[in-house]
């Protein structure tokens, strides 16, 4: 067990997003409020195959949302934290610690700051594109949002509301138009990461982050790197 | 037969985890073989808030013998340790270093957190 302080959250409702991506909204008991820093997840203990597993989970809720908060998360196959948490229901109560993790914004600067999403990995960014954009200073910020199919997406309406109320924020989708299995970053992403970021790139001073599963995380990190752009402003959090 | 050596600045007892790097993975999390791996698999307890999967350092230890039966470590980890409290140049991820064989002696932190703000 960790020797972190454990809290322990009632799941006041869960979502379905898409088929496989489910959101849980979560209390945490006795009055206590959730204080996070967007980007951060939370490290859940789950009793799942007769020991207890740890695994994390991002925090998806905008700030200010202390006092009942959402992860959002897919199914993976064979994943037995996810099932575990996909065979839950609301008022099943769940076991944490946290918040963790170093992936979260840096001081806001004058930098363009480029959000490279794939698939579920958008999650962290919803709250840090509403912490800068919140933040004052009009920070210019771009969204490129990966997935197999438009369905796929999540929170697409929030993405295009902000677009709407914030001159200074873009959402690019970026669909591949194939089936789940079929998917790479190969069929939209990386080439246009690679279009508008690395050829012919004269100024180095955008801050990038990028969330996503897997390998694709890091050839995109070593595409930006490659290209130039200091190790500190190319940020990533692979899961 | 290959050995680790665990000591804990928090005053806990010294422990050694023998083992046959062989039979890796001995848990379920971090990489198989890892110093995480091996821990966990022998009883010892290691923080893990990220699952092991490189997005957190609160698996950080410090080598102090034996870095060398160790795999080097990756961009990766090299990134997460930037940010690890109390970092040293012996520095090391368990969920990332790999012991194959041989004899190592590692230090676990006081304080292996914290990254809660």
């Amino acid at each position: 067990m960790p020797s972190s302080p454990t809290f322990t959250a009632t799941i006041e409702k869960i979502i379905e997003r898409t088929p496989d991506t489910r959101s849980f909204f979560l209390r945490v008991a006795n009055g206590r409020k959730l204080s996070f820093v967007p980007g951060q997840f939370l490290s859940f203990l789950l009793p799942a195959g007769g020991e207890t597993l740890t695994r994390a989970y991002t925090i998806a809720s905008l700030p200010g949302e202390e006092d009942c908060f959402e992860i959002c998360l897919n199914q993976v196959d064979g994943g037995p934290g996810s099932s575990y948490l996909f065979s839950r229901k609301e008022a099943d109560v769940l076991c944490f610690t946290g918040p963790w993790g170093n992936f979260v914004l840096d001081q806001p600067t004058d930098a363009e700051y480029i959000f490279i999403a794939d698939r579920v990995g958008v999650v962290p960014f919803r709250p840090m594109i509403a912490r800068l954009l919140t933040a004052g200073g009009h920070h210019t910020a771009r969204l490129l949002y990966a997935a197999p199919q438009a369905g796929d997406l999540l929170y697409t309406d929030e993405w295009q509301r902000w677009e709407g109320q914030y001159a200074y924020f873009s959402f690019r989708p970026l669909i591949a138009e194939c089936e789940p299995e079929e998917y790479s970053i190969e069929k939209g992403l990386l080439p246009y990461v690679e279009q508008h970021f690395v050829k012919g790139v004269r100024q180095y001073s955008r801050r990038f982050y990028i969330c996503g599963i897997g390998r694709p995380v890091l050839l995109l990190r070593d595409l930006l790197r490659g290209a130039g752009y200091e190790r500190q402003a190319v940020k990533y959090e692979k899961w | 037969m290959a050995k680790l050596h665990i000591s804990f600045e928090n005053g806990n007892p010294e422990q050694v985890v023998e083992f046959d790097p062989s039979q890796a993975p001995f848990h379920h999390d971090g990489e198989p073989g890892s110093i995480l791996d091996i821990l966990l698999g022998h009883g010892v307890e290691l923080e893990h808030a990220c699952g092991g999967n490189c997005a957190c350092t609160t698996c950080h230890v410090i080598v102090t013998q034996g870095m060398a039966h160790l795999t080097e470590n990756e961009e990766e980890e090299d990134d997460m340790l930037d940010k690890a409290p109390g970092l040293v140049s012996t520095s090391r991820l368990g969920c990332q270093a790999v012991m194959a064989e041989g004899e190592v002696k590692i230090r676990i932190p006081r304080h292996t957190i914290n990254q809660q703000v």
